[in-house]
């Protein structure tokens, strides 16, 4: 093992970030322990011609820097040792100190396999239970597809916790599309399965119509519910997967709304309620109702008997009614 | 020629001597092949690879099978049945459709052909020998295409000629594929069907790779046609999706240009359905099908469909494309409630056993006419 030595700042090359796996850094606790007791471990670096690369201590340089440290402890490995082992011990002095965020889980395997050029069944087999990642295909594509996706993107999945799932699907966006729809997703209300469900709509809607997704997104109906102050995050949220349930479904929303309209003109107490079938796939109509005494009890069903002799409730039932509905 | 590529075959060491397997071997002595004891261990591995479904396809098994190979169509609940028998000397198939039921059902990837065809000609003249009716209606093109194997499996090539001379019972052939030349010289005595599913041009490239072109579909049934074999029709699955008005209009139009109405034992229709599993299946494999586009939701037997004013819409204008060409063409839908067929011909089967009596009349109308 090599002793320590110090290394002035100015030597080393913070631009070279051949072995750099950072991603929005979490300095303020960094900044803290060092200002209160300085830097426990010596960084380590390569010798390079000119100066030094880091291996590992990025982020420790990085407040030093900041703090007008002149120089710093440093161990310092010669030039021949080899780009790949130096990347493998930064990843597991990493490991040992602080673990990865899912951004840059994505940035190390991108690294083995696009620099370093490890066959891809070597990164699967060996780097990703490294990670604490399932060694199969599905896992290192959804990695490899995050780690090329825009910083916004990277910023929005580490914010709010975006799954793997969801990974996947914004990563079958254009780029232009996930332009326009990160900030529109960061403008709503979304746990994870909500979000599953818009983007899945989104992506529905625009392959069947073979329209783009920044235009459904810049739908006037969208944009009005957007720029409405007065809705709070997840009222905005209700309002637009209604528009693009509308969008998504319209004979099925259309069905709704005239069985709806019909519903209403039947004018029922509000013990009493009729329904349709699910997605008005079978030919039944269900009534129910509530009642707390004798006399509800009579009243319903006195109503109910003259609602057979109703025509708008004939109407609504009779034979093809239901294949009218939505006409 | 086979339009598929197969890279190595697997022989189960049961089926190693049997006639039909050196039969197979001769016709692709240039691809590997592995003898296996029992399938089990073969099938395990072949699944934890990342593809097992596309890789399957390029495998070939040779096996037997000890089981039942002629089964009820399972049908499904709440729906009419046809009352149709399914045989499968083979599982899975070579093409590729993306709809394809058979990627969530089959829990064998390969492409299997089961040699022990004694036990299955046996299992069919029992079954046939049985029954009452002399228009049962069998098919080998529910587990595999009828046809696609042909080329190496001549499965067909043996039951044409073996319902023939029973005389009883009528074979279904169907398939997407053109693979009809070997068939042509064979005394079928009106007791075989060749039938084929048809999807517009653009659905047949962008949906069901693998398999013939509607031009050569169309010319495979001429050529059957020339040779007095009925012909079936079957628009199964349809894919609603904008412009399938024109799109199915034109097909109805293609498929008349070349067939005689009158040569045409029947034609089916059903819009596209599917599991609940499938559609996370397809989406891995097929990222740009369009197949769930459509305003498909769940039914009481759990399968997603068309909403129901859709199917209707789809029926009633399919029907009356048809019925345009010949008014006394025989239509039927398949898996479909009672309501759905009334809505559509205005009157509906009781229930299987009427519905099979209806094919039966058919089919004792159509072949006592030609």
């Amino acid at each position: 093992m090599k002793s320590a030595q110090r290394i002035s700042l100015e030597e080393i090359d913070f631009s070279d970030e051949t072995f750099s796996v950072n991603f929005r850094p979490e300095l303020e606790r960094l900044r803290t322990s060092i200002g209160k007791i300085g830097l426990i471990q010596p960084v380590l670096l390569r010798r390079k011609p000119g100066g030094y690369q880091i291996v590992c201590g990025f982020r420790r340089l990085w407040v030093l820097r900041e703090f007008g440290w002149p120089d710093v402890s440093a161990i310092v490995l010669g030039e021949e040792k080899e780009d790949l082992q130096l990347f493998e011990i930064s990843i597991e002095e990493n490991l040992t100190t602080r673990g990865f965020n899912p951004v840059e889980k994505a940035i190390v395997i991108d690294k083995f396999i696009h620099q370093f050029k490890i066959e891809p069944s070597k990164v699967i087999h060996t780097y990703l239970p490294l990670l604490s990642l399932e060694p199969n295909e599905k896992i290192l594509g959804t990695y490899l597809s995050l780690a090329q996706m825009e910083e916004e993107v990277k910023e929005y999945v580490l914010k709010e916790e975006v799954s793997r799932t969801n990974v996947r699907k914004l990563s079958t966006f254009s780029k232009e599309d996930r332009k326009i729809l990160i900030p529109f997703l960061s403008s709503l209300k979304l746990g994870e399965s909500r979000l599953r469900e818009l983007l899945n709509l989104l992506d529905e809607i625009s392959r069947r119509d073979r329209i783009r997704v920044r235009e459904i997104i810049r739908h006037p109906e969208i944009q009005g519910i957007l720029s409405r102050r007065e809705l709070t995050p997840s009222q905005k949220t209700e309002r637009v997967k209604k528009v693009f349930l509308e969008l998504r479904y319209p004979r099925l929303i259309g069905l709704e709304r005239t069985f709806e309209k019909r519903r209403k003109e039947l004018n029922l107490p509000s013990n009493i309620t009729l329904s349709h079938s699910p997605h008005f796939e079978e030919k039944e109509w269900r009534i129910e109702f509530r009642f707390a005494t004798l006399e509800q009890y009579r009243r319903a069903l006195s109503f109910l008997s003259q609602l057979a002799e109703e025509k708008k409730f004939e109407e609504l039932i009779k034979e093809d009614s239901n294949g009218d509905l939505g006409k | 020629m086979i339009p598929f590529q197969i890279e190595r075959i697997y022989i189960d060491e049961k089926a190693e001597k049997d006639w039909l397997t050196q039969k197979i071997l001769q016709g692709l002595s240039h691809l590997p092949v592995e003898r296996v004891r029992g399938k089990k261990e073969l099938i395990k591995k072949f699944l934890s690879s990342p593809d097992p479904l596309t890789v399957g396809k390029r495998h070939l098994l040779i096996t037997h099978d000890y089981g039942r190979r002629l089964k009820p169509c399972p049908g499904t609940s709440n729906h009419l049945c046809c009352g149709y028998y399914i045989i499968n000397p083979m599982t899975n198939c070579p093409m590729d459709c993306s709809y394809c039921i058979l990627q969530e059902y089959l829990n064998n990837p390969f492409l299997t052909l089961y040699t022990n065809l004694d036990d299955l000609l046996q299992e069919i003249d029992l079954f046939l020998s049985n029954q009452e009716e002399n228009f049962l209606r069998l098919g080998t093109g529910e587990l595999s295409d009828s046809l696609a194997l042909e080329s190496i499996f001549p499965i067909s090539q043996i039951l044409i000629p073996f319902f023939a001379e029973r005389g009883k019972g009528i074979l279904e052939l169907k398939t997407k594929s053109s693979n009809v030349d070997c068939l042509l010289h064979l005394n079928h005595r009106e007791r075989t069907v060749v039938s084929w599913s048809l999807n517009p041009s653009r659905v047949i490239e962008e949906e069901e790779r693998g398999t013939a072109s509607l031009k050569e579909r169309l010319e495979a049934a001429r050529k059957c046609q020339e040779r007095g074999y009925p012909l079936g029709f079957h628009f199964d699955p349809i894919i609603f999706d904008h412009g399938w008005e024109r799109e199915y209009e034109e097909t109805i139009r293609a498929l008349f240009k070349t067939i005689d109405p009158k040569r045409v034992v029947w034609i089916s229709l059903g819009g596209f359905r599917y599991p609940p599993k499938l559609k996370g299946i397809v989406e891995e494999r097929f990222r740009d099908t369009r197949i769930f586009l459509g305003e498909l939701f769940p039914g009481k037997d759990f399968k997603f469909r068309y909403l129901k004013e859709i199917r209707v819409e789809i029926y009633q204008k399919m029907l009356g494309w048809l019925q345009a060409v010949d008014p006394d063409l025989f239509v039927y839908l398949c898996m479909e409630s009672q309501e759905v067929w009334e809505r559509v011909f205005g009157w509906a089967p009781e229930d299987r056993r009427d519905l099979n009596r209806i094919f039966e009349r058919r089919l004792k109308a159509f072949i006592s006419k030609s």
